[in-house]
């Protein structure tokens, strides 16, 4: 059944030759924005322009080749979106950092970039099926529960900047709930497409669910506040409930359960608000960002997120000319307001059109899977990146309170990097399914 | 140092570079998403082994084309469905005639041309297939006017 046994066929070889020409524009666009990079901030190229060229393309080769190996037919344009999007990102912490003088920061990416690379290929040589995934619904389920909840345990879990969102295990520090998301994804894909037909079941003119049904909504809704008030972290809590929701819709085909998810949501956040002062302080930035009592305090890094985006204009300064290190958290939260002033409009739409081909691709990965499992997970999957990109771009540009959650491969994060990896492992490994299915039954 | 001149018009040249190589690579992998949301404008394709099991419905002697009046629960007009020489009917999204009912399951039953006539087979569902209100334990050959009862859905076979 493998789908590595099947020989490979015309509309296959032209296939691995469109991924592979996108893999080298990727590589070569990210190679030329890290010395621009250099160019821009010290009139030279980067010392290590050689070695760094080397090595990126090494890896990224590396990875397209394990594609080719254990996932043969797989979508072409989802892994070089992603070497491209990480190889920007790189470009733009390294420029960063070196200007605050702490390049070591932008090295440790680097390496997590590989790192992220590797389980990539770990996944895809693990997972041969994306179907082996659905044997374990409530044991995925409680792993996803655990890590999500981890950090809440005294001793290993700690806080950053008011969000205990934090695990240290002595030797490794991370994220668990970026995990535990994925896990969540996977245990909800399995859960309802068993359980579908009964949720959709509905009653009344509007097809509400009936009162019954209404249990695993309230779950997930009732985990996304505990989330919220007892690690205090919005961004996870809100990517939580939103992909819970999507993919309930998407099984039941029910929007009564769009409609049912943004009621709770609001009053979820009437809660959270109430609950918690830092989110009152968000939705006052949001509206008073640029009044003149917050321009310079409270509001002061939306606002200087703004003044670089207003500073870039249509094409930008260049890379490495503009002074983006005035914004706090630059490198996580507000890299895209650095790439708004060195890169300009064109550059920010660029990159949110990479995203929006990551997710096109996604979503039609999962119209193409035969099964309801592969179908929901690969929807599910998707959200999460898309729910994650809407967020931070929407929070940085004020079109809502801003919520921190990492720009997916592009901005500061570890943990982050290597998740979305293995979410792209998985939505390729779907996809590779996707098409063995479409050959033979064509 | 390079000339004061020549140094910001190479950087933008480069910048530009840049954003060409990126709206190349957009250009050519957002051909691909569009190219994919082309690809099957199609009829939808049959349940993977649905087509095996046609070619042994299928016989020397078609049947008289028949049709059948699905009267689904709570809906007044019965809607009407040309019977194919193989028709699956169920829940899952491959099957010919799908059902939204709570009641059938994901392949519950199919109906058949066989010697001329037609047939209808139980495929292992839960809550039966039923002829006429008789549960049906072996394929039975149908008649006009015949009532399959699937699930809450009954299906009239009409000429």
């Amino acid at each position: 059944m493998s789908s590595v046994a099947v020989p490979a066929g015309a509309a296959e070889t032209r296939r691995a030759r469109t991924g592979f020409g996108l893999l080298i524009l990727a590589v070569a666009g990210s190679l030329v924005a890290y010395a621009l990079q250099g160019l821009g901030l010290h009139g030279e190229v980067p010392g290590n322009l050689a070695m760094y060229s080397v090595l990126f393309t090494g890896a990224s080769i590396g990875g397209w080749l394990v594609i080719r190996y254990a996932a043969r037919s797989a979508d072409p344009a989802l892994y070089p979106v992603a070497v491209l999007l990480g190889g920007l990102g790189l470009a733009m912490l390294y420029r960063l950092m070196d200007e605050r003088g702490r390049v070591d920061i932008a090295r440790d990416q680097a390496v997590w970039l590989l790192i992220g690379l590797a389980c990539f290929a770990l996944t895809l040589v693990v997972v041969r099926d994306i179907r082996q995934l659905d044997a374990y619904t409530y044991t995925i389920g409680l792993a996803g529960i655990v890590l999500l909840l981890l950090p809440i345990v005294p001793g290993i879990g700690y806080e950053i900047n008011g969000a205990r969102l934090w695990v240290n295990l002595g030797f490794v520090q991370f994220q668990p709930a970026e995990f535990g998301r994925v896990l969540i994804v996977i245990f909800l894909a399995s859960y309802l497409s068993q359980r579908r037909e009964l949720l959709a079941a509905g009653v009344g003119r509007f097809g509400l669910p009936r009162v019954k049904d209404l249990g695993p909504l309230l779950l997930a809704w009732g985990t996304s506040l505990a989330v919220l008030l007892l690690e205090r972290d919005v961004g996870a809590s809100l990517l939580l409930f939103g992909v819970f929701v999507v993919m309930m819709w998407v099984a039941t085909g029910r929007s009564s359960y769009l409609v049912l998810g943004i009621v709770l949501f609001a009053i979820g956040a009437y809660i959270g608000w109430l609950a918690l002062p830092h989110i009152q302080e968000r939705v006052v930035i949001w509206f008073h960002a640029l009044d003149p009592n917050n321009v310079n305090g409270i509001g002061y890094q939306l606002a200087q997120g703004w003044f670089a985006f207003a500073s870039g204009g249509m094409v930008g300064t260049g890379l490495g000319l503009g002074s983006p290190t005035f914004i706090p958290y630059v490198g996580s939260d507000f890299i895209l307001a650095a790439f708004g002033e060195e890169l300009g409009m064109l550059g920010v739409a660029g990159i949110l059109l990479l995203y929006l081909v990551m997710i096109g691709r996604g979503l039609r990965i999962g119209l193409e899977r035969p099964d309801t499992f592969g179908k929901l997970l690969a929807v599910g999957l998707t959200t999460v990146i898309g729910l994650q990109v809407f967020t931070i771009a929407a929070g940085v540009l004020r079109l809502i309170p801003l919520t921190g959650v990492p720009l997916p491969l592009v901005s500061y994060g570890g943990t982050s990097r290597v998740a979305t990896f293995v979410i792209l492992a998985l939505l390729i490994r779907a996809s590779a399914g996707a098409w063995y299915r479409v050959r033979k039954g064509s | 140092m390079l000339a004061d001149a020549v140094e910001p018009f190479a950087l933008s040249a480069l910048k530009y570079g840049l954003f060409a190589l990126l709206f190349l690579f957009l250009w050519r992998s957002m051909r691909w998403v569009v190219r994919g949301l082309n690809v099957d404008r199609s009829p939808a394709a049959p349940m993977p082994g649905a087509g095996a099991r046609a070619g042994t419905g299928r016989s020397a002697s078609q049947p008289v084309a028949a049709n059948v009046l699905v009267h689904a629960e709570g809906k007044e007009k019965p809607r009407a469905l040309r019977l194919a020489a193989n028709t699956v009917i169920g829940r899952a999204m491959g099957c010919d005639l799908r059902l939204e009912d709570t009641y059938v399951s994901q392949e519950h039953a199919r109906i058949f041309a066989k010697n001329g006539s037609w047939y209808v087979e139980d495929l292992g569902s839960t809550n039966g297939t039923f002829v006429n209100e008789q549960r049906l334990a072996a394929p039975a050959m149908l008649t006009t006017g015949d009532r399959i009862r699937v699930g809450t859905t009954i299906l009239e076979l009409a000429r």
